[in-house]
């Protein structure tokens, strides 16, 4: 029997955080038919793709969607008062 | 006075240039850099070594404190010293004193830790595990508490710097579910006892920026893929006048 879908996305999550190639706990997973979607944020494009290389592994069968985004921060001027 | 705040830079040892780039500009717009935790992915002397490249070209202040991913790999002490070497203030625990034309803000930082929030939180009872856990959060929230009070009357202006979310409200967008894992009340009643005059945390990516402690003191959550931009940047004003003398009427 396949692994009931819940408990592939504990795994994933697990995985995501102890895996040396991610060391993420940002990653929103989510298993719906037959793919696994991935949504949040990743520091660096080529985190972006070891993430979804590290859930690609544990999840046989499935395709994996990789929807997360890469930061990529400007400054702006905008200044919050505060006084 | 003005604060630039971001948290959660998560940097890895690919990341070269990313944060730097961002902070070109940041000597001249603000007085001060405020980092609340997850400086590095995983708190690898070598990421840390990476956080100090990206700093080079700052030349105004830098506080900050250590995020959960900054104890992940279990070497804090080296982490903080190679920030230390680059001038960065590593707060935890402690506070310090910035001085920019005459106003003084204090700054007191720790990192905090989980709990959830009131009607739904952690309580000392039970297993040992439990206990630990929320005796974690509240030598975290009364170091934050004695760090205050010692800083307090010598500045003008007081930051509360932390990783951990103080209240809910910054939290608003991520899974309820996850809230204990998030942060603590416990911080907030710490800061609202002691006084401050903005709180500034991280850790929450997928939460809201601005809350308030149930005290009125004013949240900030800087975590980068909320704030979605390099930094923040707080102006705190003038200094109020503190026990100025009631003028006379007549």
């Amino acid at each position: 029997m396949a692994e009931p879908q819940e408990y592939l996305v504990h795994h994933i999550q697990d995985a995501l955080a102890t895996d040396p190639r991610a060391r993420e706990l940002g990653v929103d997973v989510q298993v719906a038919g037959d793919r696994v979607v991935l949504t949040g944020t990743a520091a660096t494009p080529a985190q972006r793709a070891s993430i979804a290389e590290v859930v690609a592994e544990l999840a046989d069968g499935y395709e994996v969607v990789n929807e997360m985004t890469v930061l990529s921060p400007a400054e702006d001027e905008t200044i919050e008062e505060l006084s | 006075m003005r604060v630039a705040a971001v948290a959660d830079i998560h940097v890895g040892v690919d990341s070269v240039g990313r944060v730097a780039a961002g902070l070109r500009h940041v000597n001249e717009r603000a007085d001060l850099l405020l980092l609340a935790g997850d400086l590095t992915r995983c708190g690898e002397p070598v990421e840390a070594r990476a956080v100090a490249g990206e700093l080079v070209g700052v030349e105004i202040p830098v506080v900050a404190v250590l995020g959960n991913h900054d104890h992940h790999a279990g070497r804090v002490a080296e982490v903080v010293g190679i920030l230390e070497d680059v001038g960065v203030v590593v707060l935890d625990g402690a506070a310090t004193t910035v001085g920019v034309d005459g106003t003084t803000v204090g700054i007191a930082g720790v990192k905090g830790f989980g709990g959830g929030f009131a009607g739904a939180n952690a309580t000392a009872f039970g297993e040992p595990a439990m206990k630990a856990f929320v005796g974690e959060t509240k030598r975290e929230a009364a170091r934050l508490h004695d760090a205050l009070v010692a800083v307090r009357p010598h500045t003008d202006r007081v930051i509360a710097l932390l990783h951990y979310a103080p209240v809910p409200e910054t939290l608003r967008g991520e899974r309820l579910e996850i809230y204990p894992f998030l942060g603590s009340h416990l911080l907030a009643e710490a800061i609202d006892t002691a006084g401050a005059d903005l709180v500034v945390h991280g850790h929450a990516h997928n939460g809201s920026e601005r809350g308030v402690t149930p005290g009125g003191i004013r949240v900030r959550n800087a975590a980068q893929p909320v704030i979605q931009r390099a930094y923040r940047i707080y102006d705190l004003g003038e200094p109020a006048v503190r026990d100025a003398p009631v003028a006379a009427t007549g």
